[in-house]
């Protein structure tokens, strides 16, 4: 799919998404642009350079939320603001579909191997966010220390 | 000026309306602690503890006839403006010319106050989402016009059957068995409609990626209480929608007829 179009799209996608969690007006902006640059990031890796999905998703849940932690700190937000609605275009709601279905047709072979590729892209965004976040959380510590 | 007024039971019963408002809009348990922690150092009292869970704030001093507030929070609901604004105020404090009632006031009435997008709008939100999902997934302009429809009309619904208060369970399940049904019903309008593309894209609403993402955070932050509390509510929330959307898909399988000749959960 065209790098442009997709990201467009998930630029939308984010910003309703940020409707449905209720953010401030002044953030729709940035945080529809963060929630694109890690789908297009995602989509590049896993289709253009063929990377497995797991570590797609991983690159683009990194650049995401230290894209999400700089802007909060720019702009005087709260990280969340930008991370929550950001994230929400990696979720694998396609896999855990597919899964789904393919254990109501009795294909359990097949439903469980998408359950379980669902699962990792799953532990991958988690790994990713929790590496960011605690990178941050070190420099506000020394920044508290420093004040003290 | 608030800073510097207030007596002991004054500044706890600010911190604690302060947590319930942080953790009735989705704030973090770590956000909750700090924020009241912050707000009772900046007035003097560092030996106020604070214990939070998504259920429950515990707010007490170390001293033997000290007194100890305790919240129970039943309703939680998403409102990320309101983490906002009580953000700027935790930080701002230094500035904050409201007295001790009128501070209290203002913070109650921040409860009350009605979310800055009103339902329609996250009506059309929920819609214009799944659309631009749907398309992000790689449906053509048959399923970005179904998936707008199936988005928006399962949002309307779930949002006439909140005013019953159903449990989340049931709201979830129901919000599944809408997709089904609706998506089903799209597929039997056009032949060039994917039933994957239009339900994975109006699924997207509906996921848990707010508990999921702050019970990550919650576990980062060392809250392991909150952080498993967190993660069980979103893996009940996918099951129950999971749950909603077998039902109609096996239903359809048993009485419904055949869709252009397609599996219908291809």
């Amino acid at each position: 799919m065209n790098p442009l179009l997709s990201f467009l799209l998930a630029f939308v996608a984010t910003m309703a998404f940020a409707i449905l969690f209720q953010a401030p007006r002044s953030t729709l902006p940035c945080s529809g642009f963060v929630g694109a640059l890690g789908w297009v990031i995602f989509v590049l890796m896993s289709k253009n350079f063929e990377y497995s999905t797991p570590v797609a998703n991983f690159c683009a849940t990194v650049l995401l939320a230290a894209a999400g932690e700089l802007s909060a700190r720019i702009f005087k937000q709260p990280s969340t603001v930008y991370i929550i609605p950001g994230i929400i275009p990696l979720v694998p709601g396609l896999g855990m579909y597919q899964g789904m279905a393919k254990l109501i047709a009795k294909n359990y072979e097949a439903g469980m191997s998408s359950l379980l590729g669902a699962l990792l892209d799953s532990i991958a965004i988690a790994l990713g966010l929790m590496m960011v976040t605690s990178i941050f959380r070190i420099f506000k510590m020394r920044k508290k220390e420093g004040h003290l | 000026m608030l800073l510097g007024t207030l007596s002991r039971e004054e500044t706890m019963n600010l911190a604690l309306v302060l947590g319930k408002v942080l953790l009735k809009s989705g704030a973090e348990t770590n956000r909750v602690e700090e924020t009241v922690i912050r707000f009772c150092r900046a007035n003097g009292y560092a030996d106020v503890n604070v214990f939070a869970t998504p259920l429950l704030i515990i707010l007490g001093d170390e001293t033997t006839d000290g007194m100890t507030l305790i919240c129970r929070i039943r309703y939680r609901s998403v409102n990320l403006s309101l983490i906002s604004e009580i953000n700027a105020f935790s930080f701002d404090l230094a500035k904050w010319d409201k007295n001790y009632e009128e501070t209290k006031i203002w913070l109650e009435d921040k409860l009350k106050e009605t979310p800055p997008f009103d339902r329609w709008q996250v009506i059309l939100a929920s819609a214009v989402g799944s659309a631009a999902f749907a398309g992000m997934l790689g449906g053509n302009s048959h399923d970005f016009a179904a998936a707008f429809f199936v988005g928006g009309l399962s949002m309307a619904l779930l949002k006439i059957l909140a005013g019953y208060r159903p449990s989340a369970f049931w709201e979830n399940a129901l919000a599944g068995t809408a997709i089904g049904a609706l998506a089903l019903l799209c597929c039997a309008f056009s032949i060039q409609c994917t039933m994957e593309n239009i339900i994975v894209g109006a699924l997207m609403p509906f996921l848990p990626g707010m508990a999921f993402t702050n019970g990550l955070r919650d576990y980062m932050a060392g809250d392991l209480i909150s952080g498993n509390a967190r993660i069980s509510e979103a893996l009940l929330f996918a099951i129950s929608i999971a749950i909603g959307l077998t039902a109609v898909l096996l239903a359809w399988n048993r009485w419904g007829w055949d869709l252009w000749g397609m599996e219908v959960w291809k």
